[in-house]
């Protein structure tokens, strides 16, 4: 089966995610999107989210907190501003995250708390989506 | 003759000051090691995101885009004749001393860059970055613009700003160029000051440029050698809106490149505005072009800050890497030399000793013949 590239990169843990995959299952901010090999050329923004990758052992997910996608016919950059493996994710933190961000959506304050609650709820819930961990 | 007390008290407080060198070599070598590592972290996604922004670029040019950060470089230079806005320059330098002289290059350079008199040399002509040539060609340009009748002192401190933009073409140009295009140095003027804005990193740069009456617009403390990705952001959405705002029309940075655990210097690099002229449709090296989702232009809005932000934060970790390294060589420098120092001074000491015991035998001699 064909292959294509994926490199994700953030700005503190540098490439995170380098492997030759068969379908990439992501999410920009026009709506999911699914990528397999000589994809045409593209460039997009993604939002948080939980990507899923699929290779010849199966399926894998990644935490993204957000950012650019470049794909070309063999490769796909990403360059995020954060990503995580399901390892590294904190299912504590991404819970309490949860909450905070659920508490002030209920407050209500002002406009800008809200754009930066609802960022802060995608983040946990797809976080907590990476994990595997059922939503609170 | 010296006093033996008092060379004691030198060796301890030489000593002293030793095991405090040495402390902060260590210190330094440490932190230098956390430095390092996140600096080669950062290599990829600068990498990868500059590989990106050619691609783009390489596509637009030609195309006729209207975006506010994007110029051809016609219009740049019609935009500098007017003498339209301020120069915004971001140093970037260290919180503390004694780091040999990590912060005075540094500082030194950003002079040169933000008072250019058309005959330094440029530290960045050589170096990969897909911006360095934006000086050269804009002052290739400008050598055919003649100084048209009397100007406005703001018109004469724009030309010599401009001049500062093409500093890098003198390199090559050398007289010819000089005399074609007026870069008088005029930077004791405070009118030349008037149009410059300052965003300083580092307590060093701060004082540096406060003394010296530049207009600071912001500055950061305590981050130097550890900085954070969120500063860079900051710095960023700052610079944005001052130059969508079209207060300023041109956005340098200074910062130390590191090169390795013992060499570094000090580079330029002008993030603001982006020229299509300097992006070539080979480094593009598609054979279609992009599909943008959802169009270019709102892209690139969101694009084009990362990548300031990148090479912003990029240059931070350069930095702090740098200033680390610096002091690491100078405290290892001043442990040796007062090693050295104590060595000197013991022997002086022991010379000292026995000149006091020579003299009290010959007393003793000397006395004990005279009962005789």
């Amino acid at each position: 089966m064909a292959t294509i590239l994926l490199e994700v990169a953030t700005p503190d843990k540098g490439e995170v995610y380098s492997k030759d995959i068969n379908m990439l299952i992501t999410r920009s901010i026009c709506g999911e999107l699914g990528i397999l090999p000589k994809h045409a050329n593209l460039l997009t923004e993604l939002i948080p989210h939980a990507m899923r990758i699929k290779e010849t052992g199966g399926e894998t997910k990644l935490f993204i907190s957000g950012g650019f996608m470049e794909v070309t016919p063999e490769k796909i950059t990403i360059l995020a501003d954060a990503a995580e493996a399901p390892d590294d994710i904190d299912v504590e933190r991404a819970k309490s995250a949860y909450k905070r961000a659920e508490e002030r959506l209920a407050k209500k304050d002002s406009d800008l708390d809200i754009d930066r609650a609802e960022a802060a709820l995608a983040r946990a819930k797809a976080r907590l989506l990476v994990k595997g961990v059922p939503i609170p | 003759m010296a006093n033996l007390q008092h060379i004691r008290r030198r060796i301890k407080s030489v000593k002293n000051i030793q095991k405090i060198t040495n402390a902060m070599d260590m210190i330094a070598r440490s932190r230098f090691n956390a430095a390092r590592e996140a600096l080669l972290s950062n290599v990829p996604y600068v990498a990868k995101t500059k590989e990106i922004m050619r691609r783009v670029m390489g596509q637009m040019r030609g195309q006729e885009y209207e975006h506010p950060f994007i110029k051809t470089r016609a219009d740049l230079i019609a935009e500098q004749q007017e003498g339209a806005g301020k120069f915004l320059f971001i140093v970037i330098a260290s919180d503390k001393g004694l780091a040999g002289s990590f912060s005075s290059n540094v500082l030194k350079a950003a002079h040169d860059t933000i008072e250019y008199d058309g005959t330094s040399e440029s530290s960045s002509l050589d170096s990969d970055d897909d911006d360095e040539n934006f000086h050269k060609k804009n002052f290739d340009a400008l050598k055919g613009i003649k100084p048209a009748g009397k100007r406005t002192p703001k018109q004469q401190r724009q030309m010599s700003a401009t001049g500062g933009i093409a500093r890098s073409a003198a390199h090559q140009g050398g007289a010819d160029s000089r005399t074609n295009v007026s870069v008088a140095r005029e930077y004791h003027d405070a009118d030349y000051i008037e149009g410059i804005e300052l965003i300083t990193v580092g307590r060093k740069a701060t004082t540096h440029f406060k003394q010296r009456g530049y207009n600071i617009i912001k500055s950061y403390h305590g981050i130097s050698e550890r900085p954070q990705y969120k500063y860079a952001k900051e710095i960023t959405d700052l610079v944005m809106e001052r130059f969508a705002s079209g207060e300023i029309i041109d956005v340098t940075l200074i910062y130390t490149q590191f090169k390795s655990a013992i060499s570094c210097a000090p580079d330029d690099v002008t993030l603001l505005p982006i020229v299509t002229d300097d992006y070539t449709k080979a480094s593009a090296n598609l054979k279609e072009e992009y599909i943008y989702e959802p169009d270019v232009v709102s892209l690139l809005d969101k694009f084009m800050p990362r990548r300031i932000a990148t090479r912003i934060y990029g240059a931070m970790l350069h930095s702090a890497a740098s200033e680390l390294s610096s002091r690491m060589n100078a405290m290892s420098n001043a442990t040796d030399n007062a090693q050295e120092l104590v060595g000197r001074l013991n022997l002086f000491y022991n010379k000292v000793r026995q000149a006091g015991i020579t003299n009290e035998i010959n007393e003793i001699v000397g006395g004990a013949n005279a009962l005789e």
